[in-house]
């Protein structure tokens, strides 16, 4: 039982720390805390949708099509709708990233209504069985495909040249400029690929979830429940914090009351912030007296 | 080719902030292989005047050459690209990276393909470098701090050197020691363009002085001229 609930637990985990993850991109590159966010890992969900079921493609170039979309609308948002009010107050980002994303739910919402939209499964794996415990195709295609891009990520980050540029930009954005780098194209560049990654988020789920407009108020919190966890910043938190998240609705949900299901994430927030404010992995904000 | 054609030609430059005017007409320039030294009081608008240059201000009048081509109100990563390195009054490093990542990065966009010349380059200028070379930069001292700062403009393969105050803040020694080095690269051909505080310094490396007052050049001259008298220059920025 604890087993099944830890596996189930981190396939679904690594949908959020995927989702954590993209937010924490974005928000490192730009300080901005995207507020639309679950609505754009929907965009991804909702992006397969149209194209596998009502253009009749095949999944896997559909879902291609669907992140290059993303990304596109990442730049697109950051061009067209941030980068032109960085002169203004802070809080206007989280004003734009909240509208921006009510619009996109909106415009789902004016297109499907409120109803739920099924998809036929395209992942047709059977599942593996160890000892009793049961791991679905489902969910060995989630953990792995998030495992591979994880893995690519970081090793992307740390380990080659165009990760060293994109460290030292989330250090100094004017020693940046002093080595030549073009800081409005990168931030374009984050938000671009923050959706794509928030994209395929969306699109693992949107074969095994019944799609809504209104999904992407979950995904959100549960995205900003793992950065908080891991530490705002992190990105090894989030991806950490994810996948603690995961684990825990389920053990919470079985072990003392489904309904916490869809609470656990506020309840983490309250008790990380309360408890340990850096979350796991985040660096101690040091106060000066 | 002509060697009296200036390399840097700054021509009636006016920059403000706000209402506020800083620079009101400002006329320079600097030939190939030249090094330069802006004087002035804190406050006079050196920084300014090199932020122009660079591209991290703009202007509201006049002209920036760089070797004929117009380079007034370009962002800052293109003067770079076309060969304006700047290093800041900050020094703007990268704290949580090594020594060897800070001065690669230097060669990232205009010298990749040579980094790694580049790169036993300026750890011969800099021996101290090449010792801490696995180190973070945030653990360093100030004053090898500022050499990581300037190896990495070297990083570049600067067409011109612009230093915003390369002795701010360090000690008698590492000033000694910095200024060595900018000789060294002056030595090597370099061009430069440096804000110095330190007379002491500027006169060193410098070949010529302008003097920013008010917003304006109020006065310069050759080095040479002024070797032993210093204090006329001192009355020139300050009084
Ligand atoms: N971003 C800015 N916004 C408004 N005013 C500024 C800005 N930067 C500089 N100033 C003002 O412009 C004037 C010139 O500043 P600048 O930094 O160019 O002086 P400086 O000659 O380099 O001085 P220091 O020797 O102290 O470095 C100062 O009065 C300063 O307050
Ligand atoms: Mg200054």
């Amino acid at each position: 039982m604890l087993m099944q609930l830890t596996v189930s637990g981190l396939s679904q985990g690594a949908i959020y720390a995927l989702i954590a993850l993209s937010l924490t991109v974005v928000f490192r590159a730009t300080t901005v805390v995207n507020f639309g966010h679950g609505d754009f890992v929907l965009g991804g969900a909702f992006g397969v949708y149209v194209l596998v079921v009502m253009l009749g493609l095949p999944f896997l170039p559909s879902a291609i099509a669907a992140i290059a979309l993303m990304f596109a609308c990442g730049i697109l948002i950051s061009r067209g709708f941030i980068d032109p009010i960085k002169a203004g107050p802070h809080i206007g980002f989280a004003m734009m990233s909240i509208s921006l994303g009510y619009i996109f739910r909106g415009t789902t919402r004016s297109i499907w209504g409120r109803e739920v939209l099924p998809m036929p499964r395209v992942f047709d794996i059977p599942p593996i069985f160890v000892g009793d415990l049961v791991i679905t195709g489902d969910a060995m295609i989630i953990s792995g495909t998030v495992a591979i891009l994880l893995a690519g990520f970081f090793v992307v980050f740390y380990k080659t040249s165009i990760g060293k540029v994109i460290q030292a930009v989330y250090q100094s954005e004017r020693g940046a400029t002093l080595i030549g780098i073009n800081v409005k194209r990168f931030h374009d560049m984050m938000w671009g690929a923050g959706l794509a990654m928030g994209a395929v988020a969306g699109i693992l789920i949107a074969p095994i979830s019944l799609l809504h407009p209104d999904l992407g108020a979950g995904f959100l919190i549960r995205g900003f429940a793992a950065m908080t966890l891991g530490g705002f910043g992190s990105l090894g938190g989030a991806v950490a914090g994810g996948l603690i998240l995961g684990v825990t609705e389920q053990y919470a949900g079985a072990y003392i009351n489904t309904a916490l299901i869809d609470i656990t994430s506020y309840l983490v927030i309250l008790v990380v912030l309360v408890v340990r404010p850096s979350g796991l992995f985040g660096k101690r904000a040091v106060v000066r007296v | 080719m002509d060697t009296h054609k200036p390399i840097l030609k700054v021509d009636g430059i006016r920059v403000s902030y706000g209402k506020k005017e800083i620079l009101q007409g400002v006329d320079f320039e600097v030939a190939p292989g030249e090094t330069l030294c802006l004087l002035g009081a804190n406050g006079s608008g050196k920084s300014t005047a090199m932020n122009a240059i660079s591209g991290f201000v703009g202007c509201t009048h006049g002209k920036i050459e760089l070797d004929g081509e117009e380079i007034q109100n370009l962002p800052a990563h293109k003067t770079f690209r076309l060969g304006m390195v700047q290093v800041s009054q900050a020094r703007d490093l990268f704290p949580q990276l090594t020594v060897e990542d800070n001065l690669k990065l230097g060669a990232q966009v205009r010298s990749k393909s040579t980094m790694l010349e580049e790169l036993e380059r300026v750890y011969d200028y800099f021996p101290r470098l090449r010792e801490r070379r696995l180190q973070r930069v945030m653990t360093l001292s100030g004053g090898e701090q500022q050499m990581v700062a300037i190896g990495r403009a070297v990083m570049a393969r600067p067409r011109v050197l612009l230093l915003d105050e390369p002795s701010g803040g360090l000690s008698p020694q590492f000033v000694n020691e910095i200024g060595t080095i900018i000789s060294a690269l002056k030595e090597d051909g370099a061009t430069m363009m440096m804000i110095e505080q330190n007379l002491g310094l500027a006169f060193k490396v410098a070949d010529r002085f302008i003097i920013l007052r008010d917003g304006v050049v109020v006065d310069g001259g050759t080095v040479a001229d002024y070797a032993d008298d210093h204090e006329q220059v001192v009355k020139s920025i300050y009084l």
